[in-house]
C-alpha cells in the first residue's frame, strides 16, 4: 500500500500538471508575465489531499496574490508526494531554477538537510512551516515546541479530577511530532497515579481512522473516562456518539466539527468537555510573510526557529463566526460553510488580517486587502533535539505548562 | 464436473475400480474454508475476553460487523475481479470519488438520484478499466493503477483538496441508525452478503466468471462472450468501491481525499483469506465475508492489547500467515486422502 501511495504521489505530481487546466486543479502555476524583478518563490508541499495541507497552501497562494505581493512574487507550487526522495529532487530543481525562496512543508526533519544546505550556500532562503528540519540554515516556523501535549494533557487531567481511564489517540507511528506531543502528554499523565492509559492507538491525524480506532478501543473499554487526541479528534466524538450513552471529556486539535461539538449544549449535557488546540495551518501564512519581509529587506533576521503561538480554545471560549474571518474573538464557522474536517486555525487577526474564508478554501485574495506588516517581535522556539536542532539539549523546563494550571494535585 | 461424472453411468462404471485421487472437488474445500474462517473469528472474539473483560460481548460483535461492512462491500467487487484472474488497484481512488460525489453534489433532497448517478459514474470508470484490460490487453495491475491515478487527481481537482458538504440523510441513516438495537448497516451487510453470494455462485453471470477464471480459452470455446463478461467484474468492483465511499461518508459525516487508502490491501487480503485463489477461478463470497470479518476482528482484538504499534503489526501479520497456511488446499486434500485411505 505504501508503494502504491508513493507511486501515486510521484506519478500524480507529473500527471496533474496535464489535468490542471481541465479540473482547475491546485497545482496552478501562478506565473504572471510582464513585470521586471519578481521574487521566484516555490511552495514545496508534500501532499494536498487533506484539509490541513490544502488550507495551508491556499493561504500562501492567497497572500501571494494580495497587493503588493501580487506584483513582487512569482509563486510556483510543487507537490512532491509523501517520500523524502521526491522532495529532495523537487528542492534540487528549485535551486537549479534560481529560486529566491522556498516555503515548504518538509516531509522529514533530517533527510532534506544536505540539499537545504546546498541551497542556502547559493542564497536560497528556506522557510519551513508546521513541520521542521534540523538544518540550522533553514528557518522553522512551527507550533510544535509550544507545548500542545502537556497543556492538553493537564486540561484533561483537570476535567477528570486527577483520576480515570483514558485513551491516547496518536498521530503517525515513528513521527517526531507525534513523539514530542505524546512525550509532553505522558510527562503530565505519569505524575497522576490515578490516571491509567487504557488504550493507545495510532489514528494518522485523520478523522475516519480516529473514529474506527476509537470504536475498536471502546469495544474493549466501554467505561473510558476521557480521550486525549491529536488531530482527527472529531472522529473520537463520533465514535462515542455511535456507541450511544454518555460522552466524556476530550482534548483535541482544531477541526471545525470538534469546536462546534464543544459549544453544543446538547453535547455538553451528554458530558462532552475539553479544549481545542494544536496545529494551525496559519503558520504557513506567517512563514510566508516573514520570508517576504526578509527578502524585501524590511526585516533583518538570521535563520532561526520561530515559534507560532499555540491555539487554545476551551469549550467556554468557542464562539461562532458570523462573517468569513475571525472577528470579535470568534473561532468557529457554522457547518453549512465548511466541512467538519476544516481546520479552523487558518486565521490570526494580528498576524494575518489579510485572510478570509475564501482564501483558505479557494486560495483567492480578499478583495481590497493589502499586506499588513508583521509585529516587530518574533518568538524564538526552544531547542528540541531531532525536531529543530541536532546535537542540542532540550531546556529543563520544556514541558512547563503555559496555557493551563494544574487544578488537581497528584 | 462432479455431476457430469456422476450422471454419466458408463463413466462411473469404467472408473469404478480407480481410487479417487482428485486433489479436491471444489465445494467441499470451500465449505471447510468458510467454516474455518468463521470459526477462527469466533474463537478470536471469545479469547479476547482474556484481553479485556468487556470484549467478547454482543456489543463487540456489533462493532466488528459495523467496521467490517466497508471491507465486505469492497471485497465483493475485488473478489469478482480476482475470480476472473485480474486485480483491481483502483479501489482506493474509487472509494474517494464515490464519497466526494456524494458530499459535493448530494444533499438530503436530491440523494435519491445523485447517489445512483454517482454509482453509475463509478461503474463507468470500472468499465473503462475492463475495456483497457480486455480490448487493449493492458495487464489489470497497470490498467487499474493508471486509472486510480486519474481518478485520484480528478477528485483532487474537483475539491481543491477540501471536499465540502455533509453526508446526505439517507447515508447517515444507513450507518448511524439502529433497528431493534442492531445497527441498520448490520441488516444491510447480511442482505448484501446473501445477494452477493447468489450473484457469484447461483447466477449465469457468476458461473461464467468461474469458467473464465479457470480457463479462458475453454470458456470461449464453450460459447461465452469472454471479452464482455470479463469486463463486468471491473464495473461491479468500481461501483462497490464507490458505495464504500458513500458508506464512509455516512459513517463519519464527510469525505476526505485519503479515506480509501486503508482499504486496498485488506480488500485483497479478505478475498484470499476467504479461500479464493489469487490466480482466479475459485472461491466463494461467503468465504470473503468471513475473511473480512476475521481481519476486522483481528484489528479490534489487537488494538485492545496494550502493545506498541510495531509488535501489534507483527502479531497481525503472523495470524494472517497462520490462517493462510492452515487454509491451504493441499493441507486439506492431504488430510482427506489420509482419511480415505484409513
Amino acid at each position: 500500500m505504501r508503494l502504491n501511495k508513493l507511486m501515486k504521489g510521484a506519478a500524480s505530481a507529473t500527471m496533474i500538471a496535464g489535468l490542471a487546466a481541465t479540473f482547475g486543479a491546485t497545482l496552478a502555476q501562478a506565473q504572471d508575465s510582464g513585470s521586471d524583478k519578481k521574487y521566484k518563490i516555490y511552495l514545496a508541499m508534500s501532499y494536498s489531499g487533506n484539509s490541513w495541507q490544502s488550507e495551508a497552501a491556499n493561504i500562501v497562494k492567497a497572500l501571494a496574490k494580495t497587493p503588493p505581493y501580487d506584483k513582487q512574487v512569482e509563486l510556483t507550487e510543487v507537490i512532491s508526494g509523501t517520500d523524502p526522495q521526491a522532495q529532495i529532487s523537487a528542492y534540487e530543481s528549485m535551486i537549479q531554477a534560481g529560486a529566491d525562496g522556498v516555503i515548504s512543508f518538509p516531509i522529514s526533519a533530517t533527510a532534506l538537510n544536505r540539499t537545504i544546505k546546498r541551497g542556502c550556500d547559493q542564497g536560497v532562503k528556506f522557510f519551513m512551516y508546521d513541520a521542521t528540519v534540523t538544518e540550522p540554515c533553514a528557518y522553522n516556523v512551527s507550533f510544535i515546541t509550544a507545548g500542545f501535549g502537556e497543556n492538553t494533557a493537564q486540561a484533561l487531567v483537570n476535567e477528570l479530577g486527577g483520576k480515570g481511564k483514558i485513551f491516547l489517540s496518536r498521530g503517525v507511528p515513528g513521527n517526531s511530532v507525534d513523539k514530542r506531543h505524546t512525550d509532553g502528554a505522558m510527562h503530565i499523565f505519569d505524575q497522576y497515579p490515578g490516571i491509567s492509559v487504557a488504550a493507545e492507538y495510532y489514528s494518522y491525524w485523520d478523522d475516519r481512522t480516529t473514529q474506527q480506532e476509537t470504536a475498536k478501543a471502546l469495544a474493549a473499554h466501554p467505561d473510558v473516562d476521557g480521550i486525549w487526541a491529536q488531530a482527527g479528534e472529531y472522529g473520537a466524538v463520533q465514535a462515542l456518539l455511535d456507541k450511544g450513552g454518555k460522552l466524556v471529556p476530550i482534548t483535541g486539535e482544531n477541526s471545525d466539527g470538534f469546536r462546534l461539538a464543544l459549544a453544543d449544549p446538547k453535547m455538553q449535557d451528554m458530558g462532552l468537555k475539553g479544549v481545542s488546540s494544536g496545529s494551525p495551518p496559519a503558520s504557513a501564512g506567517y512563514a510566508f510573510k516573514i520570508m517576504m519581509e526578509v527578502l524585501t529587506g524590511k526585516r533583518d533576521l538570521e535563520p532561526m526557529n520561530i515559534q507560532y503561538p499555540l491555539p487554545w480554545v476551551p469549550a467556554a471560549d468557542v464562539k461562532l463566526c458570523e462573517g468569513d474571518t475571525f472577528e470579535n474573538g470568534c473561532n468557529v464557522f457554522p457547518s453549512e460553510k465548511v466541512p467538519s474536517s476544516f481546520v479552523t486555525e487558518v486565521f490570526n487577526p494580528t498576524l494575518l488580517p489579510e485572510l478570509t474564508l475564501t482564501s483558505a478554501l479557494d486560495g483567492n485574495p480578499t478583495p481590497g486587502a493589502t499586506i499588513q506588516p508583521l509585529p516587530e517581535e518574533i518568538t524564538k522556539a526552544p531547542d528540541s533535539p531531532g525536531i529543530n536542532c541536532q546535537r542540542c539539549e532540550a531546556p529543563e523546563n520544556q514541558y512547563e505548562l503555559t496555557k493551563v494550571k494544574a487544578t488537581v494535585q497528584p | 464436473m462432479n455431476q457430469t461424472t456422476g450422471n454419466d453411468g458408463s463413466a462411473t462404471d469404467t472408473f469404478a475400480h480407480v481410487e479417487d485421487r482428485r486433489a479436491s472437488s471444489g465445494i467441499d474445500r470451500d465449505l471447510v474454508n468458510i467454516v474455518a474462517v468463521f470459526a477462527l473469528s469466533a474463537v478470536l472474539i471469545l479469547c479476547s475476553r482474556f484481553v479485556s473483560p468487556a470484549l467478547g460481548s454482543w456489543n463487540q460483535v456489533l462493532t466488528i460487523l459495523t467496521l467490517s461492512s466497508f471491507l465486505i462491500v469492497l471485497s465483493f467487487g475485488q473478489g469478482l475481479v480476482i475470480l476472473v484472474g485480474g486485480l483491481d488497484l483502483s479501489t482506493p481512488s474509487l472509494v474517494v470519488i464515490g464519497g466526494v460525489l456524494a458530499t459535493v453534489y448530494g444533499s438530503d433532497g436530491n440523494a435519491f438520484y445523485v447517489l445512483p448517478i454517482a454509482l453509475c459514474v463509478c461503474a463507468l470508470i470500472g468499465l473503462v478499466n475492463g475495456a483497457g484490460v480486455v480490448i487493449l490487453g493492458i495487464p489489470p495491475f497497470i490498467m487499474t493503477l493508471a486509472s486510480s491515478i486519474f481518478v485520484a487527481s480528478a477528485a483532487l481537482g474537483l475539491t481543491g483538496g477540501t471536499p465540502r458538504g455533509n453526508s446526505p440523510e439517507i447515508l447517515a441513516f444507513l450507518m448511524k441508525e439502529r433497528w431493534l438495537g442492531i445497527p441498520v448497516v448490520v441488516y444491510f451487510v447480511v442482505l448484501f452478503a446473501i445477494v452477493g453470494w447468489i450473484v457469484q455462485s447461483r447466477t449465469t453471470l457468476g458461473r461464467r466468471l468461474y469458467a473464465i477464471g479457470v480457463n479462458r480459452e475453454a470458456a470461449r470455446i464453450a460459447g461465452i462472450d469472454v471479452g464482455l463478461t470479463e469486463a463486468i467484474p471491473y464495473a461491479i468492483s468500481a461501483a462497490c468501491a464507490g458505495f464504500v465511499g458513500m458508506m464512509l461518508v455516512g459513517y463519519s459525516d464527510g469525505a476526505t481525499l485519503r479515506m480509501g487508502d486503508s482499504y486496498l490491501l485488506p480488500g485483497i487480503a479478505a478475498v484470499v483469506i476467504g479461500g479464493s485463489s489469487i490466480l482466479g477461478g475459485s472461491g466463494s463470497f461467503v468465504g470473503t465475508v468471513g475473511g473480512a470479518i476475521l481481519l476486522t476482528t483481528l484489528g479490534t482484538v489487537i488494538s485492545a492489547i496494550g502493545l506498541d504499534q510495531g509488535y501489534r503489526t507483527i502479531i497481525e501479520g503472523s495470524i494472517i500467515l497462520v490462517a493462510l497456511v492452515l487454509l491451504r488446499e493441499d493441507l486439506f486434500s492431504g488430510l482427506r486422502l489420509r482419511n480415505r485411505k484409513a
